[in-house]
């Protein structure tokens, strides 16, 4: 029975060793979090061992024959083992909970200091993802983080649930509509991540993702500077078609070959605006069930455009889209 | 056969035939309560000058309300009570709607427990093909990246609907079909406490059911069967009939689990204490007792977000005050304890399987029985874990967190329990014992991934992903649907008086075992690297992975036409069963196969514990002047055919 246990010790362990099951390690909250993982991994790998050990043996050793009419040894209980296997799932579920708890308490702790941390605001929304640096004053729909600073984010949505999640960070919070909630990064590794969308909203769910940049030092502040610049260009109060697209999150789910989407929930616009007036897209956008294209559902887009965006912003998203797509005319 | 004792209803003629209860006076009362509550609330409408006149929801509300009234009224489940509460003379309780005389009799509100439960098992295996093939569409789906045969909001109604289905009109009904039919039996009763309690309880369920799916004409409800606010407000109107599909399960659910708890407490036989019960019963009654407590707040859940959407009431609209996360916590109040009613059931016939297929008794009875009633207690205290990333307090993550790790104690005790009744066992491998020790290391993997979810950091980065996928299919796949299968393997010679095919069995089992593992394992790992879920389109990375968990699941879905060939084919011409063909001793296999109209001629005498399989001169019962074998000398097969 050892051996078999062993055995099916040997192929969990195999299975636990060689797949690198978990993501890339790119924040100090992965690093605590991955820890328990473990640990509760190797506890696991054991219990199921001894349980699958026990029965392959038992299932070998005292099967019947077929004919075979004899009962087995009438055992009915015995105290000392039932005592020892309440005990010793006790003591582990007391280790995992409290190394589970320390490991929480420490992945979400912020400096003391407010100017050792950054704080980010995100707003979610079918089916986009926007970033507010308040320090900054700038709102983008890409995430861009210092290496080794920890942030503090300040999650909310406009519409329905959704949840931020960067699985290299390991950190994951609903963003919820009327309340906001919050999260804690201290990214490790300079890179490129996804921020992915991981509680269901709606039709746009599996393509709601932004984009995280892990920037040195030097690269963040060449960041900063260029937003700056961007801001001092764009002057006060002009929208800009091209970044209404961007962030009311458009491309999330319309191709659009100028702003470089390509996905395929809603109509190409590639395709549908070249022909249409400005009143017919405008009408499109604040009141997408007034008419629906071929081949797509009503109630998939959302209908809340004129209250997210500002007339202004509005204006600028439909010159900018007769711009770039209805060329053909 | 005393089957015979009573005779069937008279026939009916001429204008009798539709005004007496049954189908044809179902053909003129359903639709005569549609056009009720249409022209209700078209004149309300109209009336108070509400525009538009045909909003759907009102209507759609109204109709999923009044339809299903009229249409028991018309086959006849309310009749005696109409007469009772009328003041009219009830009609003399002839049984004239006890016991099935033909196939035609599981068409009709039958009020015999023994009919019931084939009708529900029946409907229910019918939800769980209509379901699975539900799942299949998805695989297909999902076998490649990128948008091939459904849109994404097609395929959000696809995995809504089929989870639906499998919780609410498969697993949790099947518990109480196979529970209808043996608990009276097994606690050597003549019938539930309520027979006609339990007819209307079955009749509900095809409503419920067809409800959900019909949701399909007016637009799926696509919020998953978790139905979160506010996504379901948006959805299309097919929301409203997931919403009124819960209320009539639910309400079905609450009716039998009460005729369970009344029966189980009022009605066991002489000598039947509870510590001689078997643990079947155990189970049921800790079951019985979370849906009656529970499921008002799944109800109340669905009701609210009813209102929201056709009242316009801000439960939980946050512009109007309302407070989105309170949704999830009255949700979860009743849908934790939900996979424990989904749960213990399963333990239960487990156990009656493994003592009977080890020769052995159950280790550990007492501590087997206290366990059920600990794990009904804590899983009232373990909801929130399903909401550590929510948004919601987060002084209660710790607290609900380690309930949840406790809730791991009870359950080892059982598996442990379960290993130690084979040691020493003489083990016969028939199909229900395969399903039982299948389900005892795939339930303890589910367990075990349970663990993990239940620690807040690991959760954190699992929660939402595939990893969830896996773990609740090792739970209600690989835990209720294998426990549910060797129910229905081991009652099958007792329910249809004729024995299954056991090769056919087998190779279904390891068929779906194997089938079982290749499609929900892997599940873990690409939940882990980073695949969210609820997702009709995913990075091309985990590509072909996907596409090997839909070969896979393809393969499962053919599994179980192995079962189905099996189940029609021995049920019309499978061997006749022997009244105890597995010479267990509780008390359902000490009578005929299927057994009498009235279960037992005479009542039973209950001596002793229903497990002492090779004690010597031990008994269970004494049952028409004669002991139920004893230990060692039980009898072979071929003599206890009666």
């Amino acid at each position: 029975m050892i051996v078999i246990g062993l055995l099916a010790g040997i192929v969990t362990g195999g299975v636990a060793y060689f797949i690198p099951w978990l993501p890339d390690q790119a924040s100090t909250q992965a690093e605590e979090i991955d820890g328990v993982y473990w640990f509760v991994a190797i506890i696991c790998a054991v219990v199921f061992s001894l349980v699958a050990g026990v029965s392959i043996y038992a299932g070998w050793k005292f099967r019947a024959p077929a004919d075979d009419m004899d009962d087995g040894s009438p055992i009915h209980g015995h105290t000392g083992l039932e005592i020892w296997w309440t005990a010793v799932p006790t003591v582990l579920v007391v280790a995992m909970s409290v190394w589970s708890a320390v490991a929480l308490a420490r992945a979400e702790t912020l400096p003391d200091d407010p100017d050792e941390y950054t704080t980010i605001e995100v707003t979610a929304a079918q089916f986009a993802w926007s970033f507010t640096y308040p320090e900054l004053e700038r709102t983008d729909g890409e995430l861009v983080l210092r290496v080794n600073e920890p942030v503090e984010l300040i999650l909310t949505a406009n519409d329905v649930i959704h949840a931020f999640w960067v699985p290299e960070f390991r950190m994951k919070q609903d963003a919820v509509p009327g309340i906001e909630t919050r999260t804690v990064i201290t990214p490790t590794k300079e890179g490129s991540y996804d921020v992915i969308c991981t509680e269901l909203c709606g039709p746009g769910h599996p393509v709601m993702r932004a984009g995280v940049r892990v920037l040195s030092d030097a690269d963040y502040e060449a960041w900063v500077a260029e937003g700056e610049q961007g801001a001092g260009e764009g002057g006060e109060g002009e929208a800009d078609g091209e970044s209404v697209f961007a962030e009311a999150g458009c491309g999330s789910c319309h191709t659009l070959a100028d702003a470089g989407s390509e996905a395929e929930i809603g109509p190409d616009l590639d395709s549908v605006v070249p022909g249409q007036e400005e009143q017919q897209i405008l009408t499109s956008i604040v009141d997408p069930n007034a008419e629906i294209s071929e081949g797509y559902q009503p109630n998939v887009m959302p209908g809340d455009y004129e209250d997210r965006l500002s007339e202004a912003e509005l204006d600028a998203l439909v010159a900018y889209l007769v711009e770039v797509a209805g060329a053909r005319r | 056969m005393s089957a015979t004792l009573h005779a069937p209803a008279p026939r009916r003629t001429g204008i009798r035939r539709w005004t007496a209860g049954g189908w044809l006076r179902a053909l003129w009362t359903t639709p005569l309560a549609f056009l009720l509550a249409t022209g209700l609330v078209a004149g309300a409408r109209a009336a108070l000058g509400y525009e538009p006149l045909l909003a759907q929801q009102p209507y759609i509300t109204t109709l999923m309300v009044m339809v299903p009234i009229g249409f028991l009224a018309g086959i006849g489940a309310f009749d005696y009570w109409a007469r009772y509460v009328s003041g009219r003379p009830t009609i003399p309780d002839d049984h004239a709607s006890h016991g099935a005389h033909s196939w035609k009799d599981y068409f009709k509100v039958n009020t015999d427990h023994k009919v019931i439960g084939t009708q529900y098992v029946v409907t229910t295996v019918v939800f769980f093909i209509v379901a699975g093939l539900l799942a299949m569409f998805m695989r297909a789906e999902l076998a490649e990246p990128g948008m091939q045969y459904v849109d994404p909001q097609a395929y959000n109604g696809l995995f809504s609907v089929h989870a639906s289905l499998m919780i609410f009109l498969f697993i949790i009904p099947a518990f109480a079909g196979l529970g209808n039919y043996v608990i009276p039996l097994m606690i050597g009763a003549p019938d539930m406490a309520f027979p006609r309690l339990n007819a209307l309880s079955f009749w509900l369920l095809p409503i419920a059911g067809l409800m959900m799916l019909s949701s399909y004409f007016i637009g799926a409800f696509g919020a998953g069967w978790t139905n979160y606010a506010p996504l379901a407000v948006q959805q299309p109107d097919g929301n409203l009939m997931f919403q009124m599909g819960v209320q009539w399960a639910g309400a079905s659910s609450i009716m039998t689990a009460l005729n369970f708890l009344v029966t189980i407490i009022t009605m066991r036989a002489p000598g039947m204490t509870f510590w001689r019960m078997p643990l079947l019963v155990w189970a049921n009654f800790a079951t019985s007792t979370l849906v009656v407590i529970a499921t008002p707040f799944v109800a109340g859940s669905q009701f609210f977000i009813l209102f929201d959407r056709v009242l316009h009431t801000n439960f939980f609209d946050p512009g109007g005050g309302g407070y989105v996360i309170a949704y999830q916590h009255i949700f979860w109040f009743y849908s934790h304890p939900a996979v424990y009613i989904m749960m213990l059931p399963g333990f239960g016939i487990v156990s009656e399987v493994i003592s009977v297929f080890a020769r052995k008794p159950i280790f550990g009875y007492r501590l087997m029985a206290l366990s059920l009633m600990a794990i009904l207690i804590l899983g009232f205290s373990v909801w929130a874990h399903h909401m550590f990333v929510s948004g919601m307090a987060d002084w209660l993550r710790v607290p609900m967190m380690v309930t949840t790790m406790v809730i791991a104690v009870p359950t080892g005790i059982k598996v442990f329990s379960w290993l130690a009744t084979l040691w020493e066992g003489r083990i016969h491998f028939k199909t229900p014992m395969l399903f039982a020790l299948g389900f005892v290391s795939m339930f303890v993997i589910g367990g075990l991934s349970g663990v993990y979810l239940g620690s807040v950091p690991i959760d954190i980065h699992v929660s939402d992903t595939y990893f969830v996928v896996a773990h609740i299919h090792y739970v209600l796949f690989g835990g209720s649907l294998f426990t549910i299968y060797a129910g229905f393997y081991y009652w099958f010679p007792k329910m249809t008086g004729r024995m299954y095919n056991e090769t056919l069995g087998k190779i279904h089992f390891w068929l779906t075992f194997v089938g079982f593992n290749a499609t929900f394992f892997p599940m873990h790992w690409i939940g882990t690297r980073g695949m969210p879920r609820r997702v009709a389109d995913y990075d091309p990375m985990f590509g072909n992975w996907n596409m090997a968990i839909s070969i896979a699941s393809f393969a499962l879905g053919a599994s179980t036409l192995v079962f189905l060939y099996n189940m029609i084919v021995s049920w019309r011409r499978g061997e006749p069963a022997p009244s105890n063909p597995w010479r267990a001793l509780t008390l359902e296999w000490q009578v005929s196969s299927p057994p009498p109209i009235f279960n037992f001629d005479e009542i039973p005498q209950v001596v002793g514990s229903p497990y002492e399989y090779g004690v010597r001169g031990a008994r269970h019962a004494i049952l028409n002047g004669k002991p139920v074998q004893e230990g060692r000398e039980a009898a072979p097969m071929e003599e206890t055919v009666p």
